[in-house]
């Protein structure tokens, strides 16, 4: 039996009884996902949690190893799904140690992408100047395969995520050069996937048949002067054009209804969501909405980017004693033990916020299950350790086994592999999401799924 | 070991920012071969029309306000709501970072539909056959013809094609019959509305230049092709008043009259004599100095209540409008020069800022002129909106400062930190922050790259973590001295005002300022096609005392603004 929700219901249905106007309707598919999906088959999601500066070592890796180990001062606030998750000691991030960019600008650059930087003109330390990443990340690439099957193939959130908006502030990209920027607002990004809910239909219907006609024509727009144009600019106007596709497709389907584990959200008194002190809350808040849009299946994907590269937060909520920022507390010596009992707390605090996105999909029931029994959540860092900008040993955690794919409950460790490139945890990721692809990212570092992880 | 060697830098114009040789390399042989280095004495090399680069632009943020208010009237600042645009360099319009994402896309979307149903009620007077109980739609889409040539024109920055019309009639007869009766011309004007400001020649500056000429203005690069005196009007409206031409614009290129260097520089003469002027003027600023960063960034991370019992947030849009007002006050009443922005010894404040500053000062809200004790005070290096910024939440910050004067008026690069990086300091009340940081120049370590920032910050220190002058630090004596190395004015100095003065009478500071310009007006940094109209601006800029207004006139009279390469021709995807 399945309880598997589809709350898109047709616009027909929606509109009836209400009359009079003439209003053209669009085929609707409210059985979409039924028509993809088997009977009894639940939809795999993919959920990504960035936090930068790198982490301290000495407190994040478990003792033992396999089945059989110990978790660390700064992943003990997970003990309550340590049997969920998968701890992946050994890989580095080769493709953010070649190219162009400063050490945390091909950290973050080259997280999900798995590719070195652009040339570019973003000002790093050092001099060190570069642009965007050089291809698509994993989100993206697991959304080209599962997106088409709902409203939004990706939903990118961010949490006090700090300006400039530069390569640092970036993890997802729809390519080469194409940033995509996390949404900071959970009351944004709420009326973004849910205003049409909670609106009047016949409005929403009336607004959709201009909306129509003007893409139709701007698209149209688009792709002529596309044509008109080469090099960069063509590709500029030719991915502004896919945008403007996309966003009228989404016109032909159907509103999300409200209904089963699909319900409203009541996100409290408005408050800032830059201000730092209001992360606890804004985070909270970016997760419950995540965890919405998969439980109303408006997506299967999702990033939740915590600041920025370099962020220089002050996390006095996490510790009152706490007075420099993220970034500077990061850099200090291995021997300065307050400044590292600091960090650690902040990384603690970090663990903490995917305890609570994990407890939250788990109270999603779907088939026999829980939503959170068809998601794997992958945590990355830009760096593996802040105070020397390392990105050998990089600190994954994935949590959930994306539908039974991935053997979680285990710590892994690789002593006999001296570097193993972290495009193969990616590729891993894609095939536990069903895209059958052997590599990502550069070329360099094509070597297949990381073994030992199903 | 580690030893800096010296990095050719000076008069520099290949590059906006140079990178100083590293600390941690070896990187002799490396050679410091500049398009500029030859010292202007090839200037007659510069017969060729050299144009460089004419990336698409996107609009900015502020440049989409702007439009949309002089476009509409309207002013609800839509742009506001879209995501941060990208930066690069330290400017937000740098045509190579900015992109669309679909979360963009779909709010240039919100932002048509609001403003086309907001403002199309009063657009309906330009098409009186449109009112009235029931219209004749013949004669109603005979108006919607007349109003889509005309507001089209000034939404696209050049008249429509004969395509472009028609398919915008078709727009606003779809549109007349998705309103709530069954004919409605107001419902109409709002898609119209709707499809032009999403329209890529909207939100782009397009550009392909005079693509009919019978003769190339250079028969050795027939590529090479003046713009239009549409583009070139939006060219100028852009780069002086970041928004959309005005109707003397306009007429100017109905006329083809923005063809000639003289044409051009009248324009912009009598453009930068208007207030709009002095808006883009402070957006560069703000920009370039990292202003537009002192609310956000300061509020994000805040202040310790504990050191700083006197701050408070909303001291914050003062110390910004304070920098932003002696900017203003400076170049625009004074006719400043840029030596006098490092060394003037007044500002502008209002009351609640000089009661801060524990000085003497306006009565009221208002912003005026205040005499500062010129022992103490240089320009804007002296503000506490930017010390704050470049600073600790709990004390001044050397580094930062001096990272800040290297890279941002100098326009050199340090290198980057060592692997390896020793514990810094903490808040240590029995030291001055300054000696808290002798491990920098005492480790070899840190000491070759520190010596390019650290000496440069030590002059500020007379000023703490919210930029308020003191005497001493935790009761000891204030030690401000420090020394300018590898810069073109070499040398020791004691405190701000020496410094101040050591960076006014550089060069190196100078053409920073022009190379940060040209970064800013034309959404891109140099490259070595640009060498020739890098030494106009210098010129031109020297020649005019470094007066700022005539260095952003300068920027107009270039090959680089004026001409661009047609576009290559290339198969359909």
């Amino acid at each position: 039996m399945s309880i598997r929700k589809n709350h898109r219901l047709s616009r027909r249905t929606v509109l009836r009884g209400l009359g009079g106007a003439a209003i053209a309707l669009p085929l609707l598919d409210a059985m979409r996902s039924g028509s993809v999906l088997a009977a009894n088959e639940s939809p795999k999601r993919l959920i990504i949690m960035y936090t930068p500066n790198g982490t301290v070592p000495a407190n994040f890796w478990p003792a033992g190893n396999g089945p059989n180990f110990e978790l660390s001062p700064i992943l003990t606030p997970l003990a309550a799904h340590k049997q969920d998750l998968l701890i992946i000691g050994g890989l580095d991030m080769m493709s953010s140690l070649k190219g162009p960019g400063d050490a945390h600008q091909k950290g973050t650059g080259s997280c999900l992408t798995g590719t070195p930087l652009l040339e570019g003109n973003f000002a790093g330390d050092g001099g060190q100047s570069a642009g965007w990443a050089g291809g698509i990340s994993l989100d993206q690439a697991v959304a080209n395969h599962v997106g088409k099957d709902t409203p939004f193939a990706s939903l990118e959130l961010g949490v006090a995520v700090q300006d400039p908006a530069n390569v640092g502030a970036r993890i997802s990209y729809r390519g080469a050069g194409q940033p995509l920027p996390p949404e900071n607002s959970p009351y944004a990004a709420y009326q973004r996937l849910f205003g049409d809910s909670i609106a009047d239909p016949l409005a929403v219907e009336r607004r959709a048949a201009k909306r129509r006609a003007v893409l139709d024509a701007v698209g149209d727009e688009h792709r002529a002067l596309r044509d008109r144009l080469s090099g960069d600019d063509r590709e500029k106007l030719h991915n502004h054009l896919t945008a403007i596709e996309e966003i009228r497709n989404r016109l032909d389907e159907g509103v999300i209804s409200f209904g089963g584990e699909c319900q409203p959200l009541d996100q409290g008194e408005l408050l800032d969501p830059n201000l730092v002190t209001n992360m606890p809350i804004m985070g909270k808040l970016q997760m419950d909405l995540m965890a919405m849009a998969m439980a109303c299946d408006i997506t299967r994907v999702g990033t939740i980017m915590w600041t920025r590269s370099v962020a220089n937060h002050v996390f006095s909520f996490v510790d009152p004693k706490i007075t420099e920022g993220h970034h500077s507390i990061a850099h200090k010596g291995d021997e300065d033990a307050p400044k590292i009992a600091q960090n650690s707390a902040i990384n603690a605090w970090y663990a903490e916020q995917l305890a609570y996105l994990i407890t939250k999909l788990k109270a999603i029931p779907e088939g026999d299950g829980t939503v959170f029994d068809n998601t794997v959540i992958l945590w990355t860092n830009e760096q593996a350790k802040g105070n020397n900008h390392s990105r050998y040993d990089m600190p994954y955690v994935l949590a959930g086994s994306a539908g039974g794919y991935f053997q979680t409950g285990r710590y892994l460790t690789r002593p006999d592999m001296p570097q193993v490139p972290h495009n193969k945890l990616l590729v891993s990721l894609l095939q536990a999401m069903g895209v059958e692809t052997d590599s990502f990212g550069d070329p360099e570092f094509d070597t297949g799924p990381l073994s030992g992880l199903t | 070991m580690r030893e800096l060697l010296p990095a050719l830098i000076g008069l520099l114009v290949g590059a906006a920012t140079t990178t100083l040789a590293g600390c941690q390399t070896d990187q002799s042989g490396k050679d410091g071969e500049s398009a500029g280095s030859t010292d202007g004495d090839d200037l007659g090399e510069c017969g060729a029309i050299e144009p460089g680069p004419s990336p698409i632009r996107r609009l900015t943020r502020v440049e989409y306000n702007n439009t949309i208010y002089q476009l509409l009237g309207d002013s609800s600042l839509p742009a506001n709501a879209f995501p941060a645009d990208e930066v690069a360099g330290s400017f937000d319009n740098q045509a190579a970072a900015l992109v669309v994402s679909p979360l963009l896309a779909e709010q240039y979307e919100n932002a048509a539909e609001q403003l086309a149903i907001a403002n199309a009620p009063g657009l309906m007077d330009q098409l009186p056959a449109c009112g009235g109980g029931a219209p004749d739609p013949d004669s109603c889409t005979a108006d919607a013809d007349a109003f889509i040539r005309s507001f089209g024109k000034r939404a696209y920055r050049r008249p429509l094609t004969e395509d472009e019309v028609s398919t915008h009639i078709e727009l606003f007869i779809a549109g007349t019959g998705l309103g709530e009766s069954s004919y409605d011309p107001e419902v109409g004007v709002e898609t119209v509305l709707q499809a032009m400001l999403q329209s890529p020649h909207f939100l782009y500056r397009v550009e392909f230049g005079q693509l009919d000429l019978e003769d190339p203005p250079d028969p050795a690069q027939p590529d090479v092709v003046p713009l239009t005196s549409y583009e070139l009007a939006s060219r100028l409206s852009y780069l002086l008043w970041n928004t959309m031409p005005d109707v003397s614009l306009f007429e100017a290129a109905d006329a083809d009259e923005l063809r000639t260097r003289d044409q051009i520089e009248a324009q912009a003469r009598r453009m930068m004599d208007t207030p709009r002027a002095r808006e883009a003027v402070k957006n560069f600023h703000r920009q370039w100095l990292g202003l537009g960063r002192i609310e956000s960034q300061i509020s994000a991370n805040g202040k310790s209540a504990e050191i700083y019992p006197d701050y408070g947030d909303y001291l914050l849009s003062l110390w910004r409008r304070e920098t932003e007002a002696f900017i203003d006050h400076a170049v625009f009443e004074q006719d400043a020069n840029v030596e006098v922005l490092f060394t003037a010894n007044y500002t502008m404040m209002n009351k609640q800022l000089a009661f801060f500053y524990g000085v003497t000062g306006p009565d009221t809200v208002e912003f005026e002129r205040v005499e500062l004790d010129p022992t103490r005070y240089a320009g804007f290096l002296t503000h506490a909106g930017l010390l704050a910024l470049y600073a600790m939440p709990d004390r001044s910050s050397p580094i930062h400062r001096g990272k800040f004067v290297r890279e941002v008026l100098l326009c050199q690069a340090p290198p980057p930190p060592p692997d390896v990086i020793p514990k810094p300091p903490t808040v240590d009340d029995t030291q001055t922050t300054r000696e808290q940081f002798i491990q920098h120049a005492e480790d070899p370590l840190c000491s070759g790259c520190h010596r390019l920032m650290d000496p440069l910050g030590f002059g500020f220190e007379h000023f703490d973590g919210i930029g308020r002058y003191r005497e001493t630090e935790w009761g000891l004596a204030i030690d401000a001295t420090g020394e300018l190395v590898e810069t073109d004015n070499d040398g020791p100095y004691n405190g701000v005002v020496e410094l101040a003065n050591k960076l006014a009478n550089s060069d190196q500071v100078k053409n920073c300022v022009a190379s940060q310009w040209f970064q800013f007006g034309y959404g891109r940094t140099e490259t070595k096609e640009d060498a020739c109209s890098v030494q106009s601006i210098q010129a031109r800029f020297a020649e005019a005392d470094y007066d700022i207004k005539e260095l952003v006139i300068a920027l107009t009279l270039t090959d680089a603004f004026r001409y661009r390469h047609a576009i290559a021709t290339q198969e359909a995807p």
